[in-house]
């Protein structure tokens, strides 16, 4: 009974807050109504009893990345409302239809079609509850799965490397005169 | 419970992991030089990233000379000969890319030294991708070869189409990231294990299921993606000509072996029992890619976008044995493996000409090549073996290639496999009509503005053009050579 409350709350956060992003007509808005449906995933972690993916979602999620946001819609200017109506094809506007049509509509079916855990199996690390989560989830990443979460430590060096080097200014061009229209 | 959560340490063979700890040595080593030399070690860099290259060769050697089976990480990572035959496959590829890197990249005005360290990288996650038999692992990898490759495709900073080719190639291959996921969190839903033995077991028995079935394509369309198959090809042609020319060969062959490599990992070991989705499924995505790869390619007129149409149409060749994946699936791995081989060699020369060549003409366009003949014999031969060796000439390479798909569908046999069979027949003489345009163009046509000063090659571009014509040409003329290699690569390991 307590589930099914939770989960219909939880729930009805989420949508509000999912439609919210899409709704608002100022970017800062959306990026803040995000958080409302990250936050209310957090809680549904919770009700799954996976505590430490919960803390994650509100730390990395709801904290570092929509904070992110923030500071490059900011940084960017575009803190205000847009008129979108000019890069957009009419084809577009039916083909995205279309395909949101058709995605909503596999959702509600496989919604229909799973209406029990499909096999039973238990998850990798066994059935965890409460405290043992993190202390599973440790036991994963450094046994079976260390190599794949070392080379990832590996990817993220790449990926800064990368970004540097492509957004950093070539050091032998001196005094590139800004675009037109670039200045503010 | 204190027992079952106490910490084992996870077996470790170093030897097995030489390949890429070898190679993120060399990667690290670069990045560290570069920091402390700065523009000093610019020259050193490309001989550097050499030497960890063939260096990263030697413990693959060694690995296919010990010839056990090794398996780690609960079946997660697995030696056997096919991925060491795909370990030394990457390897050599990208040799021969950092060959014709060179001068390209020293030439240019956006030198960076972090370029050969993206591609080391680039070539890791390649290198890993053959091992991986677990979703996890296939991702990671997929990763770590993907996202340096988005970077290396931007690499022009100041020209608009480069940022162009990075930023369609970045946002297309996350797209198809987060749909492999999807695909992935369904198949581990269901299997509730990542690895592909398990994994295999659980699907095969799950007969009717949607969920299943949803996972199965949704991972599969995001390898499609990386492998731009039609429909899912839209990036390729422009991603391909905006990213400088040695990346774009990188690409073409590298990457989409890679992503060749997972989709057999997947198909003939993950989804092994579920040839009622994989084969239709690959039936329709092999006869399209083909086929409108090939009309496109006909109407090009830029080289390098000729190559990218006749690159898709290429891997549309390579994912025909996967619609006999059931049915024949011995023959279709060693089909497919034979082809990417033969496919790198042919591809790589034939970018590694239309480099030399834009070196003095500095165009892409078909027109230019007129004359080539007069002025550059040696590299309108070059490209004449490279193109006969696309088409499925003999005694050029690729015919044996052909024959390989042609034999994986007669084993499987069948009116469905008759039917690829006529489509890949079709398909083949339609590419001779756009390889034949060049060859005109190269041998009877004078020289646009009479310009036929000789082309001026460099010792690593000679070396380049060298290694893929006596590849390309060993393939044709004594192809039980590589044929040995298609025999010894039918996957081992099913996961633990």
């Amino acid at each position: 009974m307590v589930d099914t409350v939770v989960f219909i709350l939880a729930a009805a956060i989420c949508l509000t807050g999912a439609l919210g992003v899409i709704l608002a007509r100022n970017p800062v808005h959306s990026a803040l109504m995000l958080v409302m449906t990250l936050f209310g995933i957090a809680v549904q972690f919770v009700a799954l009893e996976a505590h430490f993916l919960a803390a994650v979602q509100v730390i990395v999620y709801a904290g570092a990345i929509v904070v992110l946001f923030l500071f490059v819609i900011m940084l960017l200017g575009v803190d205000r409302a847009q008129n979108l109506e000019l890069s957009v094809l009419p084809v577009q506007k039916w083909a995205a239809l279309v395909f949101a049509a058709g995605s909503l509509a596999i959702l509600a079916l496989l919604v229909m079609v799973v209406k029990e855990p499909v096999t039973g199996a238990e998850a990798i690390g066994g059935s965890a509850t409460g405290d043992e989560n993190v202390r599973l989830l440790a036991r994963s990443l450094f046994s079976d799965y260390v190599y794949a979460f070392e080379l990832t430590s590996l990817l993220l060096v790449i990926a800064v490397i990368g970004a540097v080097v492509l957004a950093r200014k070539p050091k032998n061009v001196v005094g590139v005169a800004p675009e037109p229209g670039n200045e503010a | 419970m204190e027992a079952l959560l106490a910490f084992s340490r996870p077996a470790l063979d170093w030897h097995a992991l030489a390949p890429e700890l070898t190679l993120l040595a060399f990667g690290t080593l670069i990045t560290v030089v570069d920091i402390i030399w700065d523009d000093r070690s610019k020259q050193a860099m490309p001989t550097l990233a050499g030497i960890g290259l063939l260096a990263t060769l030697l413990p693959v050697i060694t690995l296919a000379l010990d010839g056990t089976d090794r398996t780690m990480f609960g079946g997660a990572y697995v030696i056997d000969d096919f991925s060491l035959v795909l370990k030394a496959l990457f390897l050599i590829s990208g040799y021969v890319v950092i060959l014709m890197s060179v001068d390209y990249i020293r030439d240019g005005d956006y030198y960076e030294n972090e370029y050969y360290t993206l591609m080391l990288t680039s070539l890791l996650g390649m290198v890993m991708m053959s091992s991986s038999r677990d979703l996890i692992s296939v991702f990671v990898a997929l990763e770590l070869l993907s996202i340096p490759a988005y970077m290396l495709a931007a690499w022009r900073k100041g020209g608009a189409r480069s940022n162009e080719a990075g930023l369609k190639y970045y946002l297309m291959g996350v797209f198809a990231s987060a749909v492999m996921l999807y695909g992935m969190s369904l198949v581990y839903g269901l299997a509730g294990s990542t690895a592909f033995g398990a994994i295999a077991e659980e699907l095969g028995s799950l007969d009717s299921s949607p969920v299943a079935i949803l996972g199965i394509l949704f991972i599969l369309i995001g390898f499609a993606f990386k492998v731009s198959a039609v429909p899912f090809h839209t990036w390729a042609p422009d991603t391909y000509e905006g990213a400088p020319t040695p990346v774009t060969a990188f690409l073409a062959v590298a990457s989409k072996t890679a992503g060749m490599v997972a989709l057999i990992q997947l198909v003939f070991v993950a989804f092994a029992g579920r040839d009622d989705v994989v084969q239709p499924f690959f039936w329709l995505i092999a006869a399209l890619t083909m086929t409108i790869g090939n009309l496109i390619a006909l109407r090009q007129t830029n080289i390098v976008r000729l190559l990218a149409y006749s690159g898709v149409a290429q891997g549309g060749f390579m994912l025909v044995p996967f619609a006999v994946a059931a049915d024949a699936p011995a023959r279709a791995v060693e089909a497919v493996v034979i082809y990417m081989a033969i496919y790198a060699f042919m591809n790589l020369g034939a970018f590694t000409v239309v480099l030399a060549v834009a070196r003095k003409t500095r165009s892409g366009e078909i027109d230019s090549y007129g004359g080539l003949f007069q002025y550059a014999p040696g590299l309108a031969v070059a490209m004449t073996i490279f193109l006969a060796a696309l088409a499925g000439i003999p005694p050029a390479g690729g015919w044996f290639a052909k024959f390989g798909l042609f034999r994986a569908l007669l084993d499987a046999g069948g009116g469905w496999a008759a039917g690829l069979g006529v489509v890949v027949a079709v398909n083949t003489v339609i590419a001779f009509a756009y390889y034949a345009r060049i060859l005109g163009q190269m041998w009877f046509q004078p020289a646009p503005d009479g310009d036929e000063r000789p082309v001026v090659m460099t010792g690593s571009l000679k070396a380049a053009l060298a290694m893929t014509i006596i590849a390309t040409m060993a393939f044709g003329i004594l192809p039980g050579l590589v044929g040995h290699f298609g025999e010894v690569s039918v996957l081992s390991a099913l996961g633990g």
